[in-house]
């Protein structure tokens, strides 16, 4: 099984596992989930399309209450 | 207030002048409060990693749907750490306006204005509308300006700290010079401030730390609403200058005199 990263702690993928599928299985919640991919911000249109693969880096952010 | 006086941002008309943080509130649900009390039509939000051990409600899931959000880059302290933020904010979905800060300087939380210029430049170039916080320099505002940005967001005193419009001459120079609006952003403390920075010819104030850290933070929202209508009409009546001391009651047929 291959492994990425999302916000530095390990996950395990499933066989080509997909953003919207890492975030389902990750259970996010939210309209906002903004996706960052070894540096490159993920289109959120792109989500059910983009597939993870071993050694990726995956950023999962947020909007959170801020000035 | 006047139905016709919008502020405008980048050809998108408000009917209010305040925009309002989200930031440092007790609860989300006070938050909420205070938002709707402000009367605000746009609030920032902050942009960071999800915890997923926590599972506490999403931040806009509070807010009502015709809110804009203006995503900010808080917490970057170069303009590649800005630009990244606000690559993944309108990637995810966020709006393409962002609240550019780029703060280098944990103390005092002063922007740095060469980064600023730079991400500023590379953001408008991507497609962004840019509303940048600064010091309150004149031609640091024209830089921004000629670059493109929307509105130019000087600091009244430094962020959280309340202390009022300590950089008032240097705003009104930039309100004087200004060809996009000038939103006077962070250090205001109390409404008379948001008044003084509208009165002075401010396009809009930003709030945060005044409202949530108030001891009622929903009363003080509509508090600072007052406040920026009070100041805007001001302004756009026209203020007296200021002069020497002239009597307001006649002074022929005075009673003691007869």
């Amino acid at each position: 099984m291959s492994v990425c990263t999302v916000n530095g702690r390990e996950h395990q993928l499933e066989e080509r596992e997909t953003v919207a599928r890492l975030l389902e299985r990750l259970g996010f919640t939210g309209p906002y989930a903004l996706v960052e991919r070894n540096g490159e911000p993920v289109d959120r249109a792109d989500y059910s399309r983009v597939v993870l693969e071993l050694g990726d880096k995956v950023l999962v952010a947020r909007p959170v209450a801020g000035g | 207030m006047n139905r016709s006086d919008f502020l405008e941002i980048a050809g998108r008309q408000f009917s209010s002048r305040l925009l309002v943080g989200t930031g440092k509130y007790e609860s989300l649900e006070v938050m909420a409060q205070a938002v709707a009390a402000s009367g605000t039509e746009l609030v920032t939000v902050a942009v960071r990693l999800v915890d997923f051990d926590d599972r506490a409600r999403d931040l806009t899931s509070h807010l009502p749907d015709d809110l804009m959000l203006l995503p900010n880059t808080a917490g970057a302290k170069t303009a590649e750490d800005a630009v990244r933020v606000a690559r993944l904010a309108r990637a995810g979905g966020l709006p393409d306006w962002i609240k550019l800060e780029v703060i280098p300087d944990p103390r005092n939380l002063l922007p740095d204005p060469v980064g600023t210029l730079e991400a500023a430049e590379t953001l408008v170039a991507d497609g962004f509308t840019v509303l940048p916080y600064m010091f309150p320099d004149p031609l640091l505002a024209r830089r921004l300006e000629e670059v493109g940005c929307a509105t130019v967001m000087p600091l009244a005193a430094p962020i959280g700290s309340g202390r009022g419009l300590k950089l008032r001459e240097s705003i009104a120079i930039m309100i004087e010079e200004a060809r996009v609006p000038v939103v006077v952003d962070a250090g205001l403390g109390a409404p008379s401030d948001a008044a003084a920075a509208m009165e002075l010819g401010a396009d809009a104030v930003l709030v945060n730390t005044a409202i949530a850290r108030a001891g009622d933070p929903v009363a003080m929202a509509e508090g600072f609403r007052l406040a920026v209508e009070a100041g805007r009409r001001g302004f756009l009546a026209g203020v007296m200058e200021p002069q020497l001391a002239e009597p307001s009651s006649p002074l022929t047929g005075l009673v003691g005199a007869s």
